[in-house]
C-alpha cells in the first residue's frame, strides 16, 4: 500500500533519471566526435541533436555550445540540469519513502550541477564532467538497488526507467534507421560505433557479434537482444515484471489495464522476427512499440494513479 | 590558542550582565563544561572551522534546508548551526522537566475547561473575555471528546536563563511547534564532530523521540482501534518546515501526506493509494488551524480536506494536536498560568514566568507607555520575532509609532521586561565566541506526559542580538543533557 502520488513521484524520478543519464550520453558522444574533422563526426553530431527532440540543425556546426547548453540550461526543460532538478524534486516530495542513501546519492549530483561552478568545471573538462555525472547517476540506482525495499514503490521507481529507456532508445533507432527520414544510408565505422556508444552498446555488441559493423545487426541488437539492459525487449520484460509485482502488491490479481498491455508488447518484442521488420520498414515497427509505451503509461495512471474515487469508495 | 573569550559579553541592559553558560563570573570554567573546554584548547582555529564546515556539509547533503524564494530564482540555505553544543547538567535538568511536565498537565486542564464547563472563567481566575475573544479560540471545539484530555500532544516550549541561573519559560508553543528535526539533527551532528569528549560526557540520548511521538499518537485512538493508522498531515514542499515533516514520518514509518491525498466521505477520513481508500485514524497534522477544513475554517484553503473537521466531531479521527490549542499559548493568557497551574494542581508553578504587563489593563498600559525605551513590547497574535518592539534597540520615532499602536488597540499587546539571554560560546570566525541562547524542549502528551532530554538551543548569531528565531539570523546548535549524577548544578 503507499499513497498515489508517491507512487507518481517514485515513477517520474526513474523516468527523469533515466533521461539525464541518456542525454549526457549523447552530449558526450557528439563532444567526442567533433574530436575529428570528418563528414562522419558531423553526422553523428546531427543525428545526437535530432535524437534529444532539437530540430535545430545549425546547432551541429557548434556541437560543443549544444552540449554546454544541453547539459547546464536551467531554463531549458529538456536540460540535463533540468531532468536532474525534478527528479530531485520529486524525491523531496517523497522523501519518507526513499533512503538516506539513495536520497544522498540524488541531491550531491544535483548539488553538483546546479552550482555556480559547474559551467567553470564542464569548460574545464566537458567528457570528464558528463563521465562523472553518469557514474553518479549509475551509483544513485546502485543506492536505490542495495538499500530500499524491493516493494512497491521500488517497482514504481524501475517502472519509470524502463519506460523512458524503450521510448528513448525507440526514438534514437529511429533516428538513425527509420526511412522517414531524408539522409543517406549511415555506412560509415565511427558513425556506427557512435550510434552504439549513444544506446551504451559498444562493448556488449561486440562479444555478441564482433567488431563486424553492420547497421542491421545494431539495429537488431537494440531492438531485440534478450540480455542486453538497454535493448528494447529486455526494457519490455522489466516493464511486465515491475508491473506484476504491482499489481501483485495490490492484490489485483486478474486482467487490469496497464500488464495486459505490457505483455502483448513483451510478446510483440520477444517473438519478432527480423526479416519482417526490414520488410515493411523499420519505422512502421518502431512506431508501434512507443504507441504502446505510451498506452502503458497512460493505462498506468488510470488504474493506480488518477482513478476515479466513485469506483473506490466503500459501499 | 585560548578559547576563553577576549571580551566581556555584551552588556545591553543593568548592571548585572547575562548568564554565562560556561564560564562562572569569576571567568572559571563550569564543571559540566570542563570537557568541552580541554577538548577546544587541543584544536587549532583551522580545524575547529575544518568541523564546522564538515557540520554544514552533512545539513546540506541530508536536504536539511529551508528555501528562500527570490525575485528571479530560489536557492536553498541551511540553517545556521554551530557545532559546539549547549550543556545541561542533570540535576538542572531534573528541575526542568519536572517544571515542564507539570505545566503541560495544568495547559491540557486549562483547554479542556475552557472547552467545556469553564469553570475557571466563572471563578474568575482568567478573565471571560480575554479567552473567549481571543482569536486562537475555537468555538467548533465546544463539548468535542478529546482522549486523554490530551490537547496539546506536541508542545515545544521556550526557556531562557535569567541572569541569576534560574530557567524561566518564555512562551508556551501548543499549535504546530517545529524544531524537533533540528534537535536531532544537530545531535547526529556533533556525535561526529566531538565523538570522543560525547562519549565521557555521559549525555542522555534523545533517539527514541519519534518512537515516543508515535507511541502518543497511537493512544490518541487506542480506546476505539486496535492498530491505528497514524499519518503526518504537511502543507506540503513549499513550507519551510517540509524537511521535518518529512523526517518524522521517515522516522516514525508512517505515510507523509498533503491535503490532496485526502477524502472524506460518511465522516470517514482516507488517503488515496495505489489500491484504492484507506482508512486514516489519527492525523498528525503541520498545518495551522486556519486551513485544516475549508468547510469549518478558512475556505480559501486547499491545505486540509473538507469535512475533516466534522469526521473529527463524529469521533471517526483524531486531530493531533487539537484545534483551538492556541488560545492557551496566546501572549496574554500566557500572563495567567501560574494562576492557571495553582488553580487546577495547587501547586505553585515550578518554572516561573517572565514579569509581563497586559495593556488591557488600564495602569499597566501607562507603565508601559510611560517605558517603552525599556520593555519589549509584543503584539499578542504575532510570532517569529515579528511585530515586537525592543525598547532598548529602537528609534524614538519606533517607539512613537507604538505608543499610538498601544493606545489604539490596548489588548492586542502585552510588555515585558528586556530579558538578558544567558550566553553559549559558539564558534564564531575561527573564534570561540559567546553569544545568547534560548532552550527550546519537547513535550509529549497523550495518555502520559514525556519530556525529551535534550532540547533546540536557538542562538542569535548576530553579536549582541537577543533574537533567535531562524528568520531572522538565528541558528541552533546541539543541547547535552547529562544524566542526573554527571555534572554540578551550578
Amino acid at each position: 500500500m503507499m499513497l498515489a502520488r508517491v507512487a507518481d513521484s517514485l515513477y517520474w524520478i526513474g523516468r527523469y533519471v533515466e533521461r539525464a543519464e541518456h542525454m549526457c550520453r549523447l552530449s558526450d558522444v557528439m563532444l567526442n566526435a567533433t574530436l575529428d574533422r570528418s563528414e562522419a563526426a558531423a553526422q553523428v553530431a546531427r543525428i545526437a541533436l535530432a535524437a534529444v527532440g532539437d530540430p535545430d540543425v545549425a546547432k551541429a556546426k557548434n556541437p560543443y555550445d549544444a552540449a554546454l547548453a544541453l547539459a547546464l540550461d536551467k531554463d531549458d526543460d529538456g536540460s540535463i540540469l533540468s531532468s536532474i532538478s525534478r527528479a530531485r524534486e520529486n524525491a523531496r516530495q517523497v522523501r519518507d519513502q526513499i533512503t538516506t542513501e539513495t536520497w544522498e546519492r540524488l541531491n550531491l549530483i544535483y548539488l553538483r550541477m546546479s552550482d555556480p561552478e559547474a559551467i567553470k568545471s564542464f569548460e574545464d573538462g566537458s567528457q570528464l564532467f558528463l563521465h562523472d555525472t553518469i557514474a553518479d547517476l549509475h551509483l544513485f540506482k546502485g543506492a536505490g538497488d542495495a538499500t530500499m525495499s524491493h516493494g512497491e514503490g521500488w517497482s514504481f521507481l524501475l517502472l519509470g526507467v524502463y519506460l523512458e529507456r524503450a521510448q528513448l532508445i525507440g526514438s534514437l533507432l529511429e533516428v538513425v534507421f527509420g526511412e522517414g527520414r531524408r539522409r543517406r544510408p549511415i555506412g560509415d565505422h565511427f558513425a556506427l560505433t557512435s550510434v552504439l556508444r549513444m544506446g551504451c552498446a559498444l562493448e556488449p555488441y561486440l562479444r555478441a557479434h564482433t567488431a563486424d559493423m553492420q547497421p542491421r545487426l545494431i539495429l537488431q541488437f537494440l531492438m531485440l537482444d534478450e540480455d542486453f539492459p538497454r535493448s528494447i525487449r529486455f526494457c519490455t520484460q522489466e516493464i511486465e515484471a515491475h508491473l506484476s509485482a504491482i499489481i501483485r502488491h495490490a492484490g489485483m490479481a486478474g486482467s487490469v489495464g496497464p500488464d495486459r498491455l505490457a505483455g502483448r508488447l513483451r510478446a510483440r518484442m520477444q517473438y519478432a522476427d527480423m526479416g519482417e521488420i526490414e520488410a515493411q520498414g523499420p519505422s512502421a515497427f518502431l512506431k508501434t512499440v512507443l504507441d504502446e509505451c505510451a498506452a502503458i503509461h497512460g493505462s498506468l495512471y488510470d488504474t493506480f494513479v488518477a482513478y476515479p474515487l466513485e469506483d473506490r469508495l466503500p459501499a | 590558542m585560548s578559547v576563553r573569550r577576549d571580551e566581556p559579553a555584551p552588556d545591553i541592559a543593568g548592571p548585572v550582565g547575562p548568564y554565562d553558560e560556561m564560564l562562572t563570573p569569576e571567568g572559571q570554567v563550569r564543571p559540566h563544561y570542563a570537557a568541552l573546554d580541554a577538548r577546544l584548547s587541543t584544536l587549532t582555529p583551522d580545524e575547529l572551522a575544518e568541523r564546522q564546515r564538515t557540520q554544514e556539509r552533512f545539513f546540506l547533503l541530508q536536504g536539511i534546508t529551508f528555501t528562500v524564494y527570490g525575485a528571479e530564482s530560489s536557492t536553498e540555505r541551511i540553517i545556521p548551526t554551530d557545532i559546539l553544543p549547549r550543556i545541561i547538567p542533570g540535576p538542572e535538568w531534573a528541575r526542568i522537566e519536572a517544571g515542564l511536565t507539570q505545566r503541560l498537565q495544568a495547559l491540557n486542564m486549562f483547554l479542556a475547561d475552557i472547552y467545556s464547563e469553564q469553570q475557571i472563567l466563572m471563578d474568575g481566575v482568567v478573565p471571560r473575555e480575554l479567552v473567549l475573544q481571543a482569536p486562537s479560540y475555537r468555538r467548533e471545539m465546544h463539548n468535542l471528546y478529546v482522549p486523554h484530555k490530551a490537547y496539546a500532544n506536541v508542545c515545544g516550549s521556550d526557556l531562557i536563563r535569567q541572569p541569576d541561573g534560574e530557567f524561566a519559560v518564555l512562551e508556551d508553543n501548543l499549535r504546530v511547534p517545529s524544531g524537533v528535526s533540528y534537535m536531532l539533527a544537530n545531535r547526529e551532528a556533533s556525535r561526529r564532530v566531538f565523538p570522543g569528549t560525547f562519549r565521557s560526557a555521559g549525555v542522555r540520548p534523545i533517539d527514541r523521540y519519534p518512537d515516543l511521538l508515535l507511541t502518543t499518537l497511537k493512544s490518541m485512538a487506542a480506546d476505539w482501534r486496535g492498530n491505528p493508522q497514524v499519518v503526518v498531515l504537511t502543507p506540503g514542499v513549499y513550507n519551510s518546515a517540509y524537511y521535518e515533516h518529512a523526517y518524522l514520518a521517515r522516522l516514525m514509518g508512517v505515510p507523509l501526506v498533503e491535503g490532496r491525498d485526502l477524502v472524506v466521505h460518511d465522516n470517514m477520513v482516507y488517503m488515496r493509494t495505489t489500491t484504492g481508500l484507506r482508512r486514516i485514524d489519527v492525523i498528525y497534522r503541520r498545518v495551522d488551524d486556519d486551513f485544516i477544513d475549508p468547510l469549518t475554517f478558512r475556505r480559501d484553503s486547499s491545505l486540509g480536506a473538507a469535512g475533516l473537521f466534522n469526521a473529527y466531531r463524529a469521533g471517526n479521527v483524531v486531530i493531533c494536536n487539537a484545534p483551538g490549542t492556541g488560545v492557551a499559548d496566546d501572549k496574554a493568557v500566557y500572563a495567567y498560568v501560574p494562576e492557571i497551574i495553582k488553580y487546577y494542581l495547587g501547586e505553585d508553578a515550578i518554572l516561573p514566568n517572565i514579569e509581563t504587563y497586559l495593556c488591557r489593563e488600564p495602569a499597566q498600559l501607562s507603565h508601559v507607555l510611560a517605558n517603552l525605551d525599556k520593555l519589549v513590547v509584543k503584539a499578542v497574535g504575532a510570532s517569529g520575532g515579528y511585530g515586537m518592539l525592543v525598547g532598548p534597540h529602537s528609534t524614538k520615532a519606533q517607539q512613537d509609532a507604538f505608543a499610538d499602536a498601544l493606545r489604539a488597540d490596548p489588548g492586542n499587546y502585552i510588555a515585558q521586561p528586556t530579558i538578558q539571554l544567558s550566553t553559549a560560546p559558539c564558534l564564531i570566525d575561527h573564534a570561540v565566541e559567546a553569544r545568547h541562547v534560548d532552550l527550546r524542549p519537547f513535550i509529549l502528551s497523550g495518555e502520559k506526559i514525556v519530556v525529551t532530554p535534550g532540547a533546540l538551543t536557538r542562538v542569535a548569531l548576530r553579536k549582541g542580538s537577543l533574537v533567535v528565531n531562524s528568520s531572522q539570523g538565528g541558528g541552533s546548535k546541539d543541547t547535552w543533557v547529562l544524566s542526573e549524577s554527571k555534572g554540578d548544578p551550578k
